[in-house]
């Protein structure tokens, strides 16, 4: 009975000292610029043939992440995995638009198209079972893939997305960076995926300044859109 | 001149119903508008605009529900109306047109108002609620809004490769 008790105080133990180091809202690392590491004579890792995931929710979600994405090098994401909700048509028509700009010989996509976590309103009843519903699909995509980094900006889905990461990495499989970026909307108060994400996310990026008063951790970036 | 009135992907009942007013009608006519052009959403059974241009104050008037082009419609607008949705609002405001943005104060969390109020309060645009939509109109204060910078979103793409890199 004791050696029971004593084997999952240790199993304990370690998972709280695995997540602690491993944890970004643990950590207390400088944020550096890409200058800054160069300047450090770090060799930068081969650019190309990174998976960038890229999740994808309704409406303002996807506008928003269309014009963030302007930013990226695509050049060297030249592979991208996009989760949408499988009903959602608007931003499935999305992808293609992105994607017909990009040469299809070099470079490769995928889609995931999951169930979703929770429909706006939803009972929170039946919530657990959808969220289980969307978890399966989504573990089985991030596994499969292992993606470089995730950006997300909001829907439902993307807290899915970021706990399947985090599980990968406390795991030691793979440490896949979250980048977290709230919607443009958000100028007082954080939407619900925000505040998750606020703890799981590497780099949580606001747009409005008013926001870092409460949430420290955060980086204000203005005119992102 | 022309007025484009948009209420995004869903609908917006009141609004609709507002555009059609002669209350309406007659202060954007006062301001010298012609044409007014409605997207109506679902809310389209609502569009019920006088039957005779002298009855909408000499201004012609179209509607339809959905498009997929809405920058189209944008560009030839000199005012343009719309729900506080994030996407309508920025390309309103990437625009450079002259823009009323309506809050929609039936919906439940009503954290549209915070975008329209702060855009608003910066001298971007101007926000309003349905009521006072036609007063918006005659006080002719989107004709003094300050052009809204342009976007740059590389800094997501250095915070991208800043994780990435090691």
């Amino acid at each position: 009975m004791i050696f029971i008790l004593s084997f999952a105080g240790a199993a304990a133990l370690a998972l709280a000292l695995r997540l602690y180091f491993v944890l970004p809202i643990f950590s207390r690392r400088q944020r550096s610029t890409v200058d800054a590491r160069k300047r450090k004579g770090k060799a930068v890792r081969n650019a190309t043939q990174r998976m960038l995931c890229i999740v994808l929710g309704s409406g303002g979600h996807t506008a928003e992440m269309t014009r963030l994405l302007s930013g990226v090098d695509l050049d060297r994401y030249s592979r991208r995995l996009y989760i949408v909700g499988e009903s959602d048509l608007i931003s499935l028509d999305q992808i293609g638009v992105l994607e017909s700009k990009r040469d299809g010989e070099k470079e490769e996509y995928f889609v995931g198209r999951v169930p979703r976590s929770r429909r706006v309103g939803q009972p929170w009843l039946t919530t657990p079972m959808s969220v289980l519903r969307c978890f399966r699909q989504v573990a089985w995509l991030m596994y499969r893939h292992l993606p470089d980094a995730v950006l997300c900006n909001g829907p439902g889905n993307c807290v899915v997305v970021c706990v399947v990461a985090t599980i990968i990495r406390v795991l030691g499989v793979k440490r896949i960076p979250i980048i977290y970026v709230e919607s443009f909307a958000r100028v007082k108060t954080l939407s619900l995926s925000g505040k998750i994400m606020y703890l799981l996310a590497d780099r949580f990026i606001v747009q409005w300044p008013d926001l870092l008063r409460q949430y420290p951790r955060a980086e204000h970036v203005p005119n992102l859109v | 001149m022309s007025v484009y009135v948009t209420v995004g992907s869903t609908g917006f009942d009141e609004l609709v119903t507002a555009v059609c007013t002669r209350q309406f009608l007659q202060s954007l006519a006062a301001r010298g508008f012609r044409q007014l052009c409605v997207q109506c959403g679902s809310s389209e059974d609502l569009f019920t605009p006088p039957s005779t241009e002298s009855g909408a104050f000499g201004i012609a008037i179209e509607s339809f529900d959905y498009t997929s082009s809405p920058q189209r419609f944008i560009e030839q607008a000199d005012l343009v109306i719309c729900h506080a949705g994030t996407g309508s609002i920025l390309e309103a405001l990437h625009s450079r047109k002259p823009t009323i943005v309506v809050v929609n104060h039936r919906l439940m969390d009503n954290h549209q108002s915070e975008i329209a109020q702060e855009l608003s309060r910066r001298g971007y645009l101007v926000s309003t609620v349905v009521s006072g939509l036609a007063d918006a109109v005659a006080s002719g204060a989107y004709s003094k809004l300050i052009p809204y910078p342009n976007a740059d979103p590389q800094p997501i793409g250095e915070i991208l490769d800043e994780e990435t890199l090691f």
